[in-house]
C-alpha cells in the first residue's frame, strides 16, 4: 500500500500504478475499480466537506415537522396575519397595519389630516430567536413563518429534485442500453425520441407541461395524479431531462457493445437482457452515479425555476422556488424573504456539484461527464 | 369588467343570457314611465375644458392589460381607459371627479334620449356637422354600423344589446339588418326599439361598444390600424406590448359638443407599455413618464415614495368588490349553514392587510361608491360560531377545492381562505390556474368550481351591472357563466327583473336595491371582503390641481396639466 506521502501527491491511482508501488516481494493484489475510486475520493477533503454540507441541509429539511411543532409552533401554511408576537418583550404585529395611519397614534386616519401618512402593511422582520422561536426569519404577506416554510420548502424541493433524478436516470439508462445494445431500428427510434426533446428548450417544455398539468392533473391509463401533487413537477422534470442523460450513456453503451467481453457473452449464448444489465450496466455505473449527483443539483434548480414561473410546485405548498416568488414582491423592504430560499438553493446545488465533481474525478478521472442543456 | 383580460360576456353566453333576460322581462309585463334615469339627468357643461393649459407631451407608464384598441372588442379597464377620449358614444359620462361622474350627458347626440312612455323606444338625434378624424362625416347610420359590427366581430359587448328588437336574430345570422334600430342620415334621427323596458339602457348606450364607427370600418380587429376617432384624440400608432401614441384629432371641436367632452390639455399622449411595477415606478420618479397607469406602487416602496413624493400620490377607490364565491349547486356549499360559516370565519381585516392596507372591508355586494349602498354587517368575525355551523351542517371533513388564478397578489387571498376553511373543519386545498384561462374555466359549469376568488369592476355605474350580471339566477349559463355561485333565488330574480324596468333610480328604487343586497347576503352565496383602493402616482412635472378621477374610467388624462 502506498504511504501517506505518496497518497497526498496527485496520481490517477490506476491499478498499474498501485501494483508498481507494491514491494517486489509482495504478491500483486487485485484492486477493484470501486476500491481505486474510494482511494481517490477519500483524499478529496473538499468534496467530503460539501457532502457534509448537503447532508446538513438534508437533515434540517427532514426535521421540518419537528421544528414547526416544537420551535415555531405553527404549520407551513398557517396564516397569522392579525396576530401579535412578543419580541424582546415588545409587542409586534405579524403584519402591520396599512393605509392612512396617524404618525402620532398609529391609528387609521383620513387623508389630508395633519400627521396622517400613507403606509403599507409589512410583515414582521426576522426575530432571530427573540420571539420564542416564532418568526425566526420573519413572516410573509400571509403572516406565515418563513423559517418553517423554508424547511418545508426545502423538503419538497429535495423530494422533487432527488425523485425526478432517480426516475430520469432509470429511464435514461434503460433507453441507452436498448439503443446501444440493439442498435439499428431500436437505436433509430430512441435517438429520434431524444432529438425530439432536444428540439425544445428544457425550461419552456417544463413550463408547457407543468402549466397544462397544473389545471387538471393527470388522469389517463389508470394513473390519477391530482393537480397540486408533487408528482407533477417530479415527473415533468424527469421526463424533459431523459435525453440529456440518455444520449451520452447511449454513446458509452455503443462503445462498450464493440468490446470483446460483449462478443464473448454473445458467443456463450447469453440473452440480451443479461448482457445489458449484467455486463454493460456495471460498466456505465460510474457514469450513472456521477450523472445522478449532478442531475439532482440541476433538477433542484429546474424545480425552483418552474415553481417561480408557476409551473412547478403549486401554492400554498412551499418550495424554494415559490418562496422566491413570494419574496420578490417585498424585495426592497424584506429582502430576506427571497434571499433565504436563494441561499438555500445555492448551498445545496454547490454542495452537490462539488461533491459530484469529486466523485467523477474519483470514479473515472478521464471522464468528461456533465449535464448540459 | 375586471382589471385586464377578463371578458364578462363572450358572444355565445351573451346571446343566450340576453335572450333569457329578454323573456324574463317580457314575462314580467308592465312598463315603467318615461323619462331618463336619475343618473342621466341634464347637465351640459363639465369642468374638463382645457382653458389654456395645453402642453406638448404626456407620457404614461402603462401596464400590459390592454387587450384591443378597437371599440368593438376591447373589454378591459386599460383598453377603455385609453379609448374613452377617442371613440365617443352618442351619450357619455361627465368628465368630473366623484359621484357626479356617473351623470350621463349628450356626446355625439344633441340631447339625452327621448324615452317613450312604455320605456321601449329611445330616440336620439345626432349633432350636425360632426366629422371623424379622417374628415369623413359622422352619420346617424354609423351608430347602427357599430352595433352590427359588434355582432359580426364577436364583440364581448353584444350581450348589452340583446334587448334591441332584431338584435338576437342578427347575432345568429350576422346578415340582414337589426330591425329595432332605424336611422335617418339626413335628419340625424336614431330610433331604438327595445323588446322590454331596460333601466340601464342609457348606460349601455354610453359604452365604447356603442360608439359610432364609419361604414367603411373593417369587420375585424382594427387595433393595429385604428379606426378614425370622434373624440379629442386619435390613435396615431399602436405597437402591442410596446407603445400607444395618441395625438389631437384635428376635426374635434369641444364647443360643438357643448363642452361635454374636454378638448384635452396634452397635444400628444404616449403610453409606454411596461411589464414591471418597479420599472414603471422608477420611470415616473425619474420623470421619463408622467403617470403610472394601472400599475400599483409596489407595497414595499409605498412608504419611501410617500415620504419623498407625498404630493404626487392620489389614493382612490374605484367601484369594485373582491369576493369569494361559493357554488350553491355543489356540496358542501349547497348548505346555507356552510356558506354562513365561511362568512363568519373570514376575518376581512386580515385580507385588507394582505393588500397592504389599501382597501376597505365589506360584506356588501355593491361597493360604497354607489348611492344604493347601505352597509350591513351580517357576519361579524366569529370562528367558534363558524366551526359550530360546520358541525351542525354535518360538513366536517368535506373535501373543498379553492380556486384562484396566479396573477398579482390575488393568490394570497385564497392562501388565507384555504387556511381558514381547514380551521373550521373542512378539508381544503388550493387550485391555482393560469390567469388567461381562469375566468372561462370558472364560467364553465363542467368545472363545478366549489369556492374561489373573484372580483368585479363595474362596466357602468348602475346596480344592474352587479346584481343582474352576477347574481340573477335566470342568467346562469353553461359556459361563460358570470354567476359563479350559481345563485338562483326566485324571489331575488323577480326583484331584479322588476327593478330592471324602473326607468329612474329614485330614492324609492334605491331603497329596494339596498334591501336586495341584504337579502342576497342572508343567503350567503358570496363572501364579499374588500373594496380595494388604488394609487395614482405622478411625476413632479405634473400639476395635480387639474387631477380628475372618473367614477368609471378613473384618471382622466385629457384634463391633466403640467407645471
Amino acid at each position: 500500500m502506498a504511504d501517506r506521502a505518496t497518497e497526498s501527491e496527485f496520481t490517477l491511482d490506476t491499478a498499474a500504478e498501485l501494483a508498481a508501488a507494491e514491494p517486489e516481494s509482495a504478491a500483486i493484489r487485485g484492486r477493484s475499480p470501486w476500491f481505486l475510486a474510494w482511494r481517490r475520493l477519500r483524499r478529496n477533503y473538499i468534496a467530503f466537506a460539501f457532502l457534509a454540507l448537503f447532508f446538513l441541509v438534508l437533515i434540517a429539511c427532514a426535521l421540518a415537522g419537528v421544528y414547526a411543532r416544537d420551535v415555531a409552533h405553527t404549520g407551513p401554511n398557517t396564516n397569522h396575519i392579525l396576530e401579535i408576537v412578543k419580541v424582546n418583550g415588545h409587542s409586534q404585529s405579524v403584519l402591520s397595519s396599512g393605509g392612512y395611519i396617524s404618525k402620532s397614534t398609529g391609528k387609521a386616519c383620513q387623508s389630508g389630516q395633519t400627521d396622517c401618512i400613507l403606509v403599507s402593511s409589512l410583515p414582521i422582520a426576522p426575530t432571530w430567536f427573540s420571539g420564542g422561536g416564532k418568526f425566526v426569519l420573519g413572516a410573509d404577506q400571509n403572516g406565515r413563518d418563513i423559517a418553517v416554510r423554508l424547511l418545508y420548502g426545502g423538503r419538497n424541493s429535495l423530494i422533487v429534485g432527488i425523485g425526478s433524478s432517480a426516475i430520469c436516470i432509470f429511464f435514461a439508462v434503460v433507453l441507452a442500453l436498448l439503443a446501444g445494445y440493439f442498435r439499428g431500428w431500436a437505436d433509430f427510434v430512441i435517438t429520434r425520441f431524444f432529438d425530439l426533446f432536444y428540439a425544445f428548450p428544457v425550461v419552456l417544455l417544463g413550463i408547457a407541461l407543468g402549466s397544462a398539468l397544473a389545471i387538471n392533473g393527470f388522469h389517463h391509463w389508470g394513473v390519477n395524479i391530482q393537480s397540486g401533487s408533487l408528482w407533477i413537477p417530479t415527473l415533468v422534470i424527469s421526463y424533459v431531462l431523459i435525453p440529456y442523460v440518455g444520449r451520452p450513456l447511449r454513446g458509452q453503451v455503443l462503445s462498450l457493445r464493440e468490446k470483446e467481453f460483449v462478443e464473448a457473452a454473445i458467443a456463450q449464448g447469453a440473452n440480451p437482457l443479461r448482457i445489458m444489465f449484467a455486463d454493460l450496466l456495471p460498466n456505465i455505473a460510474s457514469s450513472v452515479l456521477v450523472f445522478f449527483t449532478l442531475i439532482v443539483a440541476n433538477n433542484i434548480v429546474l424545480e425552483a425555476s418552474l415553481s417561480y414561473l408557476g409551473a412547478g410546485v403549486q401554492p400554498p405548498t412551499a418550495s424554494w422556488g415559490t418562496l422566491i416568488t413570494d419574496g420578490q414582491q417585498l424585495i426592497v423592504t424584506r429582502p430576506w424573504l427571497a434571499l433565504a430560499p436563494g441561499i438555500a438553493i445555492i448551498l445545496t446545488v454547490l454542495s452537490l456539484n462539488v461533491f459530484g465533481d469529486g466523485l467523477r474525478d474519483a470514479l473515472d478521472p478521464r471522464a468528461k461527464v456533465k449535464v448540459e442543456h | 369588467m375586471i382589471r385586464s383580460h377578463r371578458w364578462k360576456w363572450l358572444v355565445t353566453a351573451a346571446a343566450f343570457s340576453a335572450g333569457v333576460a329578454l323573456v324574463a322581462t317580457a314575462c314580467g309585463g308592465g312598463g315603467g314611465g318615461g323619462g331618463t334615469t336619475a343618473a342621466s339627468a341634464g347637465g351640459s357643461t363639465t369642468g374638463g375644458t382645457s382653458s389654456g393649459k395645453t402642453f406638448a407631451n404626456f407620457n404614461i407608464a402603462m401596464d400590459q392589460g390592454t387587450d384591443y384598441l378597437d371599440p368593438a372588442l376591447s373589454y378591459t379597464v386599460e383598453g377603455w381607459g385609453v379609448m374613452w377620449n377617442v371613440y365617443l358614444p352618442l351619450i357619455g359620462y361627465k368628465h368630473v371627479n366623484g359621484p357626479d361622474g356617473a351623470t350621463l350627458v349628450p356626446y355625439l347626440a344633441q340631447d339625452m334620449p327621448q324615452v317613450s312612455s312604455d320605456g321601449k323606444t329611445y330616440t336620439l338625434t345626432l349633432r350636425s356637422g360632426l366629422k371623424y378624424s379622417d374628415g369623413t362625416a359622422v352619420k346617424a347610420s354609423d351608430f347602427k354600423n357599430a352595433i352590427k359590427r359588434d355582432f359580426i366581430v364577436d364583440s364581448p359587448g353584444v350581450g348589452f344589446f340583446g334587448n334591441i328588437v332584431g338584435a338576437d336574430q342578427f347575432g345568429k345570422t350576422k346578415k340582414g339588418d337589426i330591425s329595432g334600430i332605424t336611422t335617418d342620415d339626413a335628419s340625424g334621427k336614431i330610433t331604438i326599439q327595445l323588446a322590454a323596458p331596460q333601466g340601464d339602457f342609457e348606460n349601455i348606450l354610453a359604452t365604447e361598444f356603442a360608439a359610432p364607427v364609419p361604414s367603411s370600418a373593417p369587420q375585424k380587429d382594427t387595433s393595429n390600424n385604428p379606426l378614425p376617432s370622434t373624440g379629442p384624440y386619435m390613435i396615431k400608432s399602436y405597437q402591442p406590448n410596446k407603445q400607444i401614441v395618441e395625438v389631437r384629432n384635428p376635426n374635434f371641436d369641444a364647443a360643438a359638443l357643448d363642452n361635454n367632452v374636454p378638448s384635452g390639455n396634452p397635444d400628444k399622449v404616449t403610453w409606454d407599455i411596461i411589464g414591471d411595477d418597479n420599472v414603471a415606478l422608477q420611470r415616473v420618479i425619474s420623470g421619463q413618464d408622467d403617470w403610472m397607469s394601472y400599475h400599483p406602487i409596489p407595497t414595499d416602496r409605498l412608504a419611501s415614495v410617500q415620504q419623498k413624493y407625498a404630493d404626487q400620490i392620489k389614493v382612490f377607490t374605484p367601484a369594485n368588490t373582491y369576493y369569494f364565491f361559493m357554488n350553491t349547486r355543489v356540496a358542501p356549499f349547497d348548505n346555507l349553514k356552510v356558506r354562513q360559516a365561511v362568512n363568519y370565519a373570514v376575518n376581512r381585516e386580515a385580507l385588507v392587510r394582505i393588500v397592504g392596507g389599501l382597501g376597505q372591508t365589506t360584506e356588501n355586494v355593491l361597493p360604497p361608491t354607489y348611492p344604493q349602498y347601505e352597509k350591513h354587517t351580517l357576519y361579524p368575525y366569529n370562528l367558534a360560531k363558524a366551526k359550530q355551523l360546520i358541525k351542525d351542517a354535518g360538513a366536517t371533513g368535506a373535501q373543498v377545492t379553492v380556486w384562484n388564478h396566479d396573477r398579482g397578489i390575488d393568490p394570497k387571498f385564497t392562501a388565507y381562505l384555504t387556511d381558514v376553511l381547514n380551521k373550521i373543519g373542512l378539508n381544503a386545498k388550493e387550485k391555482i390556474v393560469n390567469s388567461t384561462v381562469y375566468w372561462t374555466t370558472l364560467g364553465n359549469q363542467a368545472t363545478k368550481a366549489q369556492i374561489g376568488f373573484a372580483d368585479w369592476f363595474q362596466d357602468y355605474p348602475h346596480p344592474l351591472d352587479w346584481y343582474d350580471v352576477l347574481l340573477n339566477g335566470e342568467r346562469i349559463t353553461q359556459t361563460h357563466n358570470n354567476n359563479y355561485a350559481n345563485y338562483d333565488n326566485k324571489s331575488v330574480n323577480a326583484t331584479i327583473d322588476s327593478l330592471k324596468k324602473e326607468p329612474s333610480l329614485t330614492p324609492a328604487v334605491n331603497a329596494k336595491w339596498k334591501a336586495l343586497d341584504k337579502t342576497i347576503m342572508e343567503d350567503a352565496p358570496w363572501v364579499p371582503f374588500l373594496n380595494r383602493q388604488e394609487t395614482d402616482f405622478f411625476s413632479t412635472n405634473v400639476d395635480l390641481s387639474c387631477y380628475e378621477n372618473h367614477v368609471l374610467y378613473e384618471f382622466d388624462y385629457a384634463t391633466i396639466c403640467h407645471k
